[in-house]
C-alpha cells in the first residue's frame, strides 16, 4: 500500500513528457514528414466524458505530436448560446488549442448552421470545404443537406484534386451496424459512386453513437467515430461487414499518414488500445485520372 | 340471289373496315393530340408553378438583404454569431409583420410539392429515400409557425438528396427542412421559418 503511495506521488512529479509516455500506449509509426491528425465525432455534450476524452487527447498529443482535429459533426449538442460554445468546445479542448492545435468541423444534425461562421471551426464561413495537409487532401461535406449544389461541388473538387490521398468526411455514416440510426442508404446511392470514380481512399463518419471499422467496400475504408461525447452503448445489432466495433465507452482516433500507409488507432476514454492497424494506399480500378 | 349476297357482303366487310380504319386511326390521332396537349399543358403549368416559387423566394430573398442584411462574417466570438442572428431575425420579423403560412407556398406551388414528393417516393429510390429518413432523427411534434425562431436544442432534417434532386433548387442562403409531415422553408442566417407546406411527406401507406 505504501509503495503504491510513493509510486503516485513519485509519477506526479515526473515532468509532462514523461507522465505522458507513461500513460500512453502510441502504436503509430510516429515518421518524419508524417501527417497526423486526432478524429473526434458527436463530442460536444459538455458532459464529464467529453472532458476525460479531450484529457485523454492531450496526453497523446503531447507524444503523438498531431497537427489537427478533425470533426465529425454534432460539435455542439442543444443550445447555442455563447456559453455553449465556451462549455462543449472552449473549454474541453482548451489544452489543444493552447497547444496551436487546430479544428476542422463538419456539421451534423445536432448543430445549428450557423457555426460555419466560428473560426475555431475552420469553415471559412461554407458548409462544406477542402484543406489540404502534405499529401492528403480532406474533403468536408454537408451530408444534412445533400442538394444539388453541393453534389456538383463534390464531383468537380474530387476531379480537380492532385492529392496522393483523398479523405472525405462527414456526419452520416454510408455503412453502419448500428441499431440506432444504421446506413444512409440514399446519401450511398449519391456519394459512392462519386468516390469510386475519383478514387476516394477512405471516410470517416459520426451519427451512431459507436465506434465502429467497415470491411473496405470497393477499396474505400469506412470509420465510423461517433463516441467522443455521446456514448450508445450495446448499439451493434450485427456484425455484418464490421472489421471492428466497440460501444462500451467513450474514445478518439489517431491517424498517421505516411507514404503509401495510413496507420490508425482507437483510443477509449480510459485510455486502452481498441484498436489499431494500417492500411495501404489503393488503386481504385474505376477511378478516372485526375486533371493534372 | 344467295349468289349476289356474298358479293354484297364481301362490299360492305370492305366498306366497314375502311371506315373502322378511318374512325380508329382518327380516334388515335384525336386522342394523341389530346394526350400531348394534356402533357404539355401540365408541363407548362409546372414550368408556370416553379416560376411562380422561384420569383416569390427572390422577392422574400431581396427584401431580407436590402433592409435586414446578409449573413455575418467567420468571427472567433460566439456572442457575435448570435447576437448578429437574433437581430437578423428581429428584422426580417418587423419587415413581414404580416407574413402567413401560404404566401410562398401558394395552394397550386404546394400541390405542386406535395405531388413532386410523393412521386419520387413512389419511385425506384423511394424505399432507400424513406429508410433515410427513418434513420435520421425525425422531428415530431413542433407546432410551426411562420416568422418563428427554428428551437436550436432540436436536431435538423433535411430531405434526403434524392428528394433534393427533385426539388426547385434555393439560394444557398435558404434550405428545406423537415419536420413531422410538413416541409419548411427555412432561412439559415436568422434561422426562422419561412413558409411551410402542411403534409407535403405522405406516410407509406398512401
Amino acid at each position: 500500500m505504501r509503495l503504491r503511495v510513493w509510486f503516485l506521488i513519485l509519477a506526479f512529479l515526473l515532468p509532462p513528457h514523461l507522465r505522458a509516455q507513461a500513460a500512453t500506449d502510441v502504436q503509430l509509426p510516429l515518421e518524419a514528414k508524417s501527417v497526423r491528425f486526432a478524429v473526434i465525432g458527436d463530442s460536444g455534450t459538455g458532459e464529464h466524458a467529453q472532458y476525460e476524452v479531450a484529457q485523454r487527447m492531450e496526453l497523446y498529443r503531447e507524444r503523438v505530436n498531431f497537427e489537427f482535429v478533425i470533426m465529425l459533426g454534432d460539435n455542439i449538442y442543444g443550445g447555442h448560446q455563447p456559453q455553449d460554445f465556451r462549455k462543449k468546445f472552449e473549454m474541453p479542448y482548451h489544452a489543444l488549442l493552447d497547444a496551436g492545435v487546430k479544428f476542422y468541423a463538419t456539421l451534423g444534425n445536432h448543430d445549428n448552421p450557423d457555426e460555419r461562421l466560428y473560426k475555431p471551426f475552420n469553415m471559412g464561413g461554407q458548409r462544406y470545404y477542402t484543406f489540404n495537409k502534405g499529401d492528403v487532401e480532406f474533403f468536408v461535406l454537408d451530408s444534412n443537406y445533400m442538394d444539388p449544389a453541393q453534389l456538383s461541388w463534390i464531383e468537380q473538387s474530387l476531379q480537380k484534386s492532385t492529392a496522393k490521398w483523398t479523405i472525405a468526411y462527414f456526419h452520416h455514416p454510408l455503412y453502419s451496424n448500428g441499431r440506432t440510426h444504421g446506413p444512409d442508404l440514399d446519401l450511398r446511392t449519391r456519394l459512392t459512386p462519386l468516390f469510386r470514380q475519383y478514387g476516394v481512399n477512405a471516410v470517416f463518419s459520426g451519427h451512431e453513437h459507436v465506434y465502429e471499422r467497415v470491411q473496405p467496400e470497393n477499396s474505400i475504408y469506412y470509420f465510423i467515430l461517433g463516441n467522443s461525447g455521446k456514448l450508445m452503448t450495446h448499439d451493434f445489432q450485427s456484425s455484418e461487414g464490421m472489421e471492428k466495433g466497440f460501444d462500451t465507452d467513450q474514445g478518439f482516433m489517431l491517424v498517421e499518414i505516411a507514404g503509401d500507409k495510413l496507420y490508425f488507432q482507437t483510443i477509449s476514454r480510459s485510455g486502452h488500445t481498441i484498436d489499431s492497424g494500417s492500411v495501404e494506399h489503393q488503386s481504385h480500378p474505376d477511378s478516372v485520372s485526375k486533371v493534372p | 340471289m344467295n349468289r349476289r349476297l356474298p358479293a354484297r357482303w364481301k362490299s360492305l366487310q370492305r366498306v366497314n373496315c375502311r371506315c373502322v380504319f378511318r374512325v380508329a386511326a382518327a380516334t388515335l390521332v384525336v386522342l394523341a393530340g389530346v394526350w400531348s396537349a394534356a402533357g404539355r399543358g401540365s408541363g407548362d403549368q409546372d414550368h408556370a408553378t416553379v416560376n411562380d416559387f422561384e420569383s416569390r423566394v427572390a422577392r422574400y430573398l431581396e427584401l431580407r438583404k436590402k433592409e435586414a442584411g446578409s449573413s455575418p462574417r467567420p468571427t472567433n466570438s460566439p456572442e457575435k454569431i448570435v447576437d448578429s442572428q437574433q437581430d437578423l431575425a428581429t428584422k426580417i420579423k418587423a419587415l413581414r409583420p404580416d407574413a402567413k403560412q401560404g404566401d410562398i407556398f401558394t395552394p397550386e406551388i404546394a400541390d405542386y410539392f406535395r405531388h413532386q414528393i410523393s412521386a419520387t417516393l413512389a419511385g425506384h429510390d423511394g424505399h432507400k429515400i424513406r429508410a433515410s429518413l427513418r434513420h435520421a432523427e425525425p422531428v415530431h411534434a413542433l407546432p410551426l409557425q411562420v416568422n418563428q425562431v427554428y428551437p436550436k436544442g432540436i436536431p435538423l432534417q433535411s430531405p434526403p438528396a434524392t428528394l433534393l434532386l427533385n426539388l426547385p433548387n434555393l439560394p444557398k442562403e435558404l434550405e428545406y427542412r423537415i419536420v413531422g409531415h410538413n416541409l419548411v422553408l427555412h432561412d439559415i442566417a436568422p434561422n426562422i421559418v419561412v413558409d411551410f407546406v402542411v403534409n407535403a411527406i405522405p406516410s407509406k401507406k398512401e
